[in-house]
């Protein structure tokens, strides 16, 4: 026994030497693992190009967010992060971010970005940072399911699609068609905006002011139809614990029919090693109410410096080689994921990009996507530092909305109650 | 004992006995591994059959491909095609194991000594102190997250392992003193006084009595230590940033991102980090078994 | 009584050292934000007294939270305490493959969170989980079930899915009490010729007391702070069904980042844990001294 301990214990020290930490010097970058080894190669070509070194250090998708608020709160060692839409107001109000507006430069991507892209980079006047990827909120149906259900085209209107979802459930070809993201979390909310976009509107003005409590309004209406569809059968009640990864497994396993997720997913849906049931999905205009045709929701994952960062100008470099430009004033980076990867980009450019269309085409309809791109909404309420407050608060209160009978009414002024408190 | 006839050999109630520890050992093994068998069946899997509705329960094309890649990474480079969380997989159960085998020797080190006055010394304030060392691992570890970062920072022990076995051993110390304290109790007291009155000190009667009587309890204690920090996701996640100190659950998780999530290199992930806390249990568990016994009669 | 307390810290003080050089800063540091309106969002962080706590204790929903979180803690601290014990009574007899028996015991406990996640969720999916077509394939149900999404299966689901990877642990532990025990039991068995049931109630139990409660206590301790299986399955959810205080103060912390009133929470919920270790070392651990 005691040799066993002695072991051990000389085995542990031994390796904790050996194992001591050796860092590369340079820039250090933070992110998601998606591909790690293609970003660790463009920051190759970075290098090479600039003489600047670079690392990437990725951090588990899930746990990102928490991570890096208690590195930011610590004060980071990152110099650039990825940074998802939704914790933007966040993280730059926090003072966690540092503003690129002023840049050196920074006014060609003014050019080569739309100004709704510049106002998702943006809080408050600052632009925060440049595009990874970026792309939509998009309708993904299983077209056998519709072929054999004798449906000729998708629905244009949410009340063809219960009436679709009904006909499929009819022929035993789907028990509950409808597979949506309800989740508490960021997931609800953004479902129920998507929803309410296609009814023609959002849930606050361009004040800020609430408008969802109001009777009548789109996201009254996207409630109540999601409550109605839950109750018919034909959405399914496992929507409440889904997230993203769910519905798109949900609609590869031939379970589901319709679903609404983001533009990429559908790449995974349709892709051998992963689904059985690849090839048969494909993405359609979000319904509408018949006075709005479609409408969608936007969303943008960027590349920000951190406020800590202490080169600010090469750190800035590499900003550029990522999201914008590199030396040879290309788009080298965001090409690259919309060639090899499939994923969506918001420079201008590269929508002229021949080989980047014709790549889309294999999974996806550009044509779609370009018309479904002309109805995303505004939400620039989002990117007030208290909607996250806010929007915490209004998860178990939605699923509880819809799972309930009770009059929308009283529920939803609780919530505009609510957001008018934390506004004062 | 007036029961003379046997069935197959055996008395009825010794029959009876058989039979319910069979049965029963049938009905734990389903409990416990039928959820994991779930997990081995699916390991082996292409991951488009795991989203079969009605594909079967066992593999029917094998595939190891997922295996071969975590077990076989860290010997190619990004060129080899196999992705960057394969490549390191295998040096992050090393330092899951470095991190939890030192837990475990220390925790049980400083462990077993401070449980015993806290068993066998009466003093003043003993429940008090008990409390304080049980008191602070009452308020959950999301809420010190901040906090610990700070002070890992500005000693400028970030992203290392030796950060990660103090920090874990500090949260296992109390529970393992606790367990501790418990086993000493259950060891007759009358054992300890005679050596005493023999003129051992108490040092000396903690290792010579106490100590090997209380084997079995040290042996599963110090697997519960390895265990709990071999479980260890939040402080792993929080204070370490690069592969030299990443540990297996880290790295299981990063599998999933934000636009995909690989199922099965997942769920390999999973099964292979099963082998080493249950290979350490089977090279311990004569430990646990040798009990009082044999204990007292070397003592 | 007095001269002992000197050679007592003498052999408590390497793990005092360990735990207070750890513990001090993060704690103290944690206590001090919750007298404060810290949200990492503003750089404003008064100092507001007792009002995180006044306005949490004051709020209806805390209460309810309290509730599940008491719910969940009892059903799954009795299953854990229950199959545990069964578990170890068994695996202390003396048969052919207990010692695998003993070392699988663990698995459910080594299996990775991000894993453990994976495999409840699909085991409980609604439409492709195995589960359904066990259940519906032996005539239990009739159609598929989406466990997750009502009440009360939701919250028997998640109990479900945390008690399995902690009955290794209380099951571990009682399994060594009982080695250390057995030769006790034995004897007294033999005295007075008693039956398997009597032995375990009135000798087996009352001679393992210190270390089930030590087990009970920590098992409670586990559940009252859970957080992990509740993120991945329900999220807390449907509504608030699933909402327990470990989750509240996640959300609190790191959604809101509101580390002002989620350190209130948490000094709260380790009070609560505390009263409730005090209550069974004092009501439970009934000793000579």
């Amino acid at each position: 026994m005691k040799k066993i301990i002695f072991a051990l214990l000389g085995g542990i020290t031994l390796t904790v030497f050996l194992v001591g930490t050796i860092h590369a010097k340079g820039l250090k970058m933070t992110g998601w693992p998606y591909q790690p080894d293609t970003v660790t190669e463009n920051l190759g070509v970075f290098t090479a190009q600039s003489g600047i070194g670079a690392e990437f250090l990725p951090i588990p998708s899930d746990s990102y967010h928490d991570k890096m608020v208690s590195d930011f709160a610590t004060g980071t060692g990152f110099d650039l992060v990825y940074v998802r839409d939704n914790f933007l107001a966040e993280w730059a109000s926090a003072g966690w971010l540092h503003p690129i507006q002023d840049m050196p430069g920074f006014d060609q991507y003014r050019k080569d970005l739309s100004q709704a892209s510049i106002d998702q980079l943006s809080v408050d006047g600052k632009v925060y940072g440049l595009p990874y990827y970026a792309g939509m909120m998009s309708f993904a149906y299983n077209a056998d399911h519709l072929k054999s259900a004798g449906i000729s085209a998708p629905p244009k209107t949410w009340d063809e699609l219960l009436a679709q979802a009904k006909k499929i459930k009819a022929a035993g070809i789907s028990n509950k068609p409808i597979a949506l993201q309800l989740k508490k979390g960021n997931y609800i909310v953004i479902s129920l905006e998507v929803i309410a976009a296609g009814f023609g509107g959002t849930m606050f003005d361009s004040k800020h002011n609430p408008v969802f409590q109001k009777k009548g309004s789109a996201f009254w209406k996207a409630l109540a139809w999601t409550r109605k569809g839950l109750k018919a059968g034909l959405i399914d009640e496992a929507s409440l614990s889904s997230g993203d990864h769910d519905v798109v497994n949900m609609l590869s396993a031939g379970s589901h029919t319709f679903t609404i997720v983001a533009d990429y997913n559908l790449k995974a849906m349709n892709d051998p090693e992963k689904s059985k049931n690849a090839g048969k999905f494909k993405i359609g205009l979000i319904p509408g109410d018949g006075n709005t045709r479609s409408g969608t929701t936007s969303y943008v994952r960027l590349y920000s410096i951190t406020a800590d960062a202490k080169d600010k100008a090469a750190a800035w470099k590499l900003l550029q080689f990522l999201g914008g430009r590199d030396a040879n004033n290309e788009y080298f980076v965001a090409k690259k994921w919309a060639l090899n990867f499939g994923l969506g980009f918001a420079q201008l450019p590269l929508y002229e990009d021949p080989d980047v269309r014709s790549s889309l085409g294999k999974w996806t309809n550009p044509d779609v996507m370009a018309e479904q791109s002309k109805y995303s909404v505004n939400r620039g309420y989002r990117f007030l530092p208290y909607f996250s407050d806010w929007q915490t608060e209004t998860w178990a209160e939605l699923q509880e909305m819809l799972m309930g009978d009770d009059d929308l009414g009283n529920d939803l002024e609780k919530l505009a109650v609510a957001w008018e408190d934390l506004k004062n | 004992m007036g029961i003379t006839y046997q069935i197959f050999g055996m008395r009825p109630d010794k029959l009876f006995n058989r039979l319910l520890v069979y049965g029963g050992s049938v009905v734990v093994l389903f409990y416990i591994l039928g959820p994991f068998l779930w997990l081995v069946s699916s390991s082996f899997q292409p991951e488009q059959n795991l989203l079969d509705r009605d594909g079967s329960l066992f593999p029917t094309e094998w595939d190891f491909t997922a295996y071969r890649e975590l077990l076989t990474g860290f010997l190619y480079d990004a060129s080899s095609g196999i992705p960057y969380q394969a490549r390191i997989f295998l040096r992050s159960m090393l330092n899951s194991l470095i991190v939890a085998g030192g837990v475990a020797v220390l925790s049980i080190l400083i462990g077993s000594v401070a449980a015993y006055p806290l068993a066998r010394m009466k003093f003043k304030g003993r429940n008090f102190l008990m409390f304080f060392i049980l008191g602070t691992r009452l308020i959950p570890a999301i809420a010190l997250a901040v906090p610990f970062y700070l002070m890992v920072k500005a000693v400028g022990m970030n992203d290392r392992l030796e950060t990660l076995i103090v920090i874990n051993l500090s949260f296992i110390l109390p529970y393992v003193i606790w367990l501790l304290q418990a086993y000493y109790r259950s060891i007759p007291m009358e054992l300890e006084e005679a050596a005493r009155i023999d003129g051992c000190s108490r040092l000396g009667t903690l290792f010579r009595i106490i100590l090997p009587l209380s084997l079995p309890g040290m042996v599963s204690t110090g697997i519960l230590a390895f265990l709990l920090s071999w479980g260890d996701f939040f402080f792993a996640l929080i204070l370490t940033q690069s592969q030299s100190s990443f540990t297996s659950t880290v790295v299981a998780s990063m599998f999933a991102t934000d636009v995909d999530v690989k199922y099965v290199s997942i769920i390999c992930a999973g099964v292979l980090s099963v082998i080493p806390p249950v290979s350490f249990a089977l090279i311990f568990q004569r430990y646990i078994m040798s009990g009082l016994l044999s204990g007292a009669a070397k003592g | 009584m007095k001269n002992n307390f000197w050679p007592a810290l003498g052999f408590l003080s390497p793990a005092l050292l360990v735990i207070l050089v750890t513990i001090v800063f993060p704690f103290g540091y944690a206590f001090f934000l919750s007298f404060h309106k810290w949200n990492l969002k503003y750089r404003d962080t008064p100092f507001v007294g007792f009002k995180n706590y006044s306005r949490i204790l004051g709020s209806e929903t805390f209460w309810e939270i309290v509730g599940t979180t008491a719910v969940f803690c009892v059903l799954s601290v009795f299953l854990i305490m229950t199959i545990g014990y069964l578990i170890a009574l068994l695996l202390n007899e003396e048969f052919w493959g207990r010692g695998m028996l003993r070392a699988l015991l663990l698995v459910p406990w080594a299996i990775p969170e991000v894993v453990n996640g994976i495999l409840w969720k699909w085991l409980l999916d609604p439409s492709f989980g195995i589960l359904n077509r066990i259940l519906m394939k032996i005539g239990l149900i009739e159609e598929y079930h989406s466990w997750l999404n009502s009440m009360p299966s939701a919250m028997f689901s998640v109990i479900v899915a945390y008690v399995w990877t902690h009955v290794p642990l209380a099951a571990l532990i009682i399994l060594a009490g009982l080695q250390s025990i057995s030769k006790e039991v034995k004897e007294a068995a033999l005295v007075d010729g008693a039956g398997i049931f009597d032995r375990l109630i009135l000798i087996t139990t009352p001679l393992l007391r210190p270390v089930l409660v030590v087990v009970l206590m920590f098992e409670t301790i586990f559940a009252l702070k859970v957080f992990d299986i509740i993120y991945v399955l329900t999220g807390g959810g449907p509504g608030r069904a699933t909402t327990v205080l470990g989750w509240q103060i996640y959300s609190r912390t790191f959604t809101n980042l509101a580390f002002g009133r989620g350190s209130a929470l948490a000094m709260l919920l380790g009070l609560l844990t505390l009263i409730v270790a005090v209550l069974y070392f004092k009501y439970l651990n009934k000793e000579e001294d």
